[in-house]
């Protein structure tokens, strides 16, 4: 993405057909593409069912995770009440307190960063940033982020190779433990005390609960935040503009996610032998909801690869659609608004010094939509 | 400056005078239970959703394409259904009543 216009790595399987036919996993995935197809098919939990513990991520999580993940992985009407039990802890956003909270982190991370000769984004921004500001959403102390930032970008699959998700289980299983004993209003007391159709939730369903509340907010966030701050370092007149037109801030931020989608994809389970058109998907194997495509449909956005900060309307599906939508969207707008309202308020100029893409390479695409490091310098007012 | 009257779906109606912007922004300002636009208004996330009243429907006009296909997986639709986000309140919509449509 640096330095040269974003290349869309399905522009010619768009083209050319609905689905590109691929494999992950060692088994065959059709990959639904065009805007209006996913959106159909991510509504239609029939046909592509999200019942499918370890499946619904793609590639598969049954070596990284020990919990079927919840809400995400179970379909209507089930999801329904599953999901009831976590949004008033994904509403918080939009409290007016909440928002005050992320200016001010967002603010003194900025700060800070203008203090230094030069920054690492990914590590010493990014990663700080997401975890503090999931303290906000969780309502726990502060303090907990500095656990959870030594998870790196990606819980389960960081750059290292190694995953923290056993650490991880580890980690929600004591916080547990203690809301067990001594319950507040924090997440973790909230799962202990819910009630699922008239009973307790089991320990699995809770660790399912709190296992994608850390691994899919988080590396979405920092690569999103990165791939934010690399577009205003090659793009200073987007703050000149932005501060000419603060109301601007909301189509940039939903562009910006747009362009980024920093999820590419997820899995959908066929229950019976399905055309998927004209791919045959047998009984128990995947479809792919490809958001990365569907976000670039010429059909729909004019010239996709661009990014334009106005662009309106803008009906992208970054955050997936229907039942399933993001949980985190409130709190994924909020960070990104608030970023680019501080970057307007608090600097100057953001220099890049050095950005390492990081590259998504799967069997039939390669896709760049984030960066392992990205060194700038960032200068105050 | 046109005047427009939300209806939530406890029954209760709020005027607002002096109204300027889409009625999104309009009832988000002015706090409308069920309105929420998540996506700052570009037609992306149709949690604005309203119906507007059948004696409305010809001077608000249709929606255009886009928003056509967010509204066709809504549910409780209805023939004046529209995402509020798309309707700039201009000075002839003064009077213009809209219901918001119930929560899923």
């Amino acid at each position: 993405m640096s330095q040269c216009p974003y290349h869309d790595p399905f522009k010619d399987a768009r083209e050319k057909s609905a689905v590109l036919p691929t494999q992950f996993d060692g088994d065959p995935v059709p990959m639904i593409l065009g805007l209006k197809d996913v959106r159909k098919a991510a509504r239609d939990f029939k046909t592509f069912s999200s019942n499918a513990p370890f499946r619904i991520p793609i590639p598969a999580e049954q070596d990284v995770r020990s919990v079927r993940q919840f809400p995400l992985e179970v379909d209507p009407p089930d999801h329904t009440d599953y999901r009831k039990i976590v949004e008033p802890f994904f509403k918080r956003p939009t409290q007016p307190e909440y928002i005050t909270r992320v200016e001010n982190l967002v603010g003194e991370l900025l700060t800070d960063a203008c203090q230094r000769d030069s920054i690492e984004i990914v590590r010493e921004f990014a990663i700080p940033l997401q975890s503090r500001a999931l303290t906000y959403l969780l309502n726990m102390p502060e303090s907990e982020a500095d656990v959870w930032i030594q998870w790196g970008t990606h819980v389960f699959r960081d750059q290292s190779g190694v995953s923290k998700g056993a650490e991880m289980e580890a980690y929600c299983n004591q916080l547990l433990d203690a809301a067990a004993a001594n319950p507040g209003d924090d997440f973790f007391s909230a799962l202990i005390q819910a009630e699922f159709q008239g009973r307790r939730l089991t320990r699995d369903e809770m660790l399912g609960f709190a296992n994608i509340t850390f691994a899919g907010g988080r590396d979405t966030i920092i690569n999103t935040v990165a791939v934010v701050i690399a577009y205003i370092a090659e793009h200073p007149e987007a703050l000149d503009a932005l501060r000419e037109n603060p109301k601007m801030v909301l189509t940039a931020t939903e562009e910006l996610i747009r362009f980024t989608t920093p999820l590419t994809h997820i899995g959908r389970v066929c229950p019976v032998d399905t055309d998927v058109h004209g791919e045959t998907v047998k009984a128990g194997n995947l479809v792919s909801l490809c958001w990365a495509s569907a976000n670039f449909d010429e059909s729909i956005f004019d010239a996709p690869e661009e990014v334009k900060l106005d662009r309106k309307p803008n009906p992208h599906i970054a955050f997936g659609n229907g039942a399933h939508n993001c949980l985190g969207a409130p709190h994924a707008r909020l960070l990104v608004r608030t970023l680019l309202r501080k970057l307007c308020e608090l600097t100057s100029s953001t220099q890049l010094i050095e950005a390492t893409p990081k590259v998504e390479k799967e069997a039939d695409y390669e896709r760049q939509n984030a960066y392992e490091s990205l060194t700038v310098q960032i200068s105050g007012p | 400056m046109p005047r427009i009257t939300f209806i939530t779906s406890d029954g209760t109606a709020t005027v607002v005078e002096n109204a300027d912007g889409t009625v999104m922004e309009i009832a988000t300002e002015n706090s409308i239970a069920g309105i929420e636009g998540a996506c700052g208004g570009v037609c992306s996330c149709a949690t604005c959703h309203i119906h507007v009243q059948p004696e409305w429907i010809d001077r608000v006009g249709p929606p255009d394409e886009t928003e056509r296909d967010m509204l066709e997986f809504e549910e409780a639709t209805h023939p004046g259904s529209r995402l509020s986000c798309q309707i700039e309140l201009t000075p002839d919509l003064d009077g213009l009543t809209v219901e918001v449509a119930p929560l899923q």
